[in-house]
């Protein structure tokens, strides 16, 4: 490694820890937006889900999604895989899931390709969290 | 999502009389058959395409959404005709227990089926999407009628994931395990 180039591996060593501690980091402590996130789960989440307990419609409620096992909505017919995922369904679990349903859970049924943005995604998990 | 138009009905009967020739044998090239569909599903396919249509015609910004589910569902439906849909004209004679030689051709497609289910997946998270599109266009737009198709059509999605495709596999390995040998 010469001089000259020590500057650079040093910036992508401080990206490297950055994203380390992103990556570890809930996802609550990045700051995501309860208001914007309602605005999320409009466009991307409501056609199949309710927020209402007990309503369930293409896909089960997410009224008290967050802290729940996977499969455990009463009245849903889940996905075999669904059902055995055995998951509880925190901020964690969920940025996964939201990113990538299928990768998470193979085999689900949710025709969802996922939530790519990461602000978009911390946004509506913390619009989730306040579905109590 | 199952709609088949009369011209296309045509057109398929026409198809397949033209490769089965006008003694209805097949040449010396054995060629492939055109196989309908259940009608249930021809009639269903019709209103579907017929509804997206009309809510195609609707000014921004219901229309322009609905252009883009329309253009998918297009897709999707040829994909159904083509090799989804059609193995389920099947099903009454299977129900019965029966399971005869000319049934074979359905096997190729329920291995397509088999073969292609994470791409068929993949065409309904794309009709989803639209579908999402069309929803809040529907809410912007106080349109009803396009919050209600939107909701119709994703359920027809999970319909397809639930029902059809496991249904078309449990055909595939009927015919497998009662065609006789060399099928």
């Amino acid at each position: 490694m010469t001089l000259r180039q020590a500057p650079v591996a040093f910036t992508g060593l401080a990206i490297a820890i950055f994203a380390t501690l992103l990556g570890v980091m809930p996802t609550s402590a990045l700051a995501g937006d309860p208001v914007a996130g309602k605005t999320v789960f409009q466009s991307s989440c409501s056609l199949c889900h309710s927020v209402q307990p007990g309503q369930n419609k293409i896909g089960p409620t997410l009224f008290g999604v967050v802290g729940r096992k996977t499969g455990a909505v009463a009245g849903y017919s889940y996905s075999p895989a669904n059902a055995a995922a055995n998951m509880t369904w925190d901020d964690a679990t969920l940025n996964k899931y939201l990113e990538s349903p299928r990768t998470v859970i193979p085999g689900t049924k949710m025709t969802y390709a996922g939530v790519k943005d990461p602000a978009k995604r911390a946004d509506l998990i913390s619009y989730l969290d306040t579905l109590k | 999502m199952h709609p088949r138009t009369p011209t296309m009905i045509t057109l398929m009967a026409f198809t397949a009389a033209v490769w089965m020739g006008p003694a209805g044998v097949a040449g010396a090239q054995p060629a492939p058959t055109a196989h309908l569909i259940p009608q249930a599903l021809q009639i269903e396919q019709k209103e579907t395409l017929e509804q997206i249509s009309i809510l195609a015609q609707r000014e921004a910004p219901v229309g322009p959404a609905a252009s883009q589910a329309l253009k998918l569902l297009k897709r999707h439906i040829a994909r159904e005709q083509e090799f989804i849909l059609p193995p389920l004209t099947l099903l009454p004679l299977l129900a019965d227990g029966k399971v005869t030689p000319d049934m074979a051709w359905a096997l190729a497609m329920t291995d397509r089926v088999k073969a292609e289910r994470e791409q068929i997946f993949e065409e309904h998270t794309e009709i989803t999407e639209a579908l999402n599109r069309l929803i809040v266009a529907g809410i912007q737009a106080d349109d009803n009628d396009a919050k209600e198709f939107a909701e119709s059509a994703a359920a027809d999605s999970l319909s397809d994931m639930e029902i059809l495709e496991p249904t078309l596999l449990l055909i595939g390995d009927t015919l497998r395990a009662k065609l006789p040998a060399g099928h």
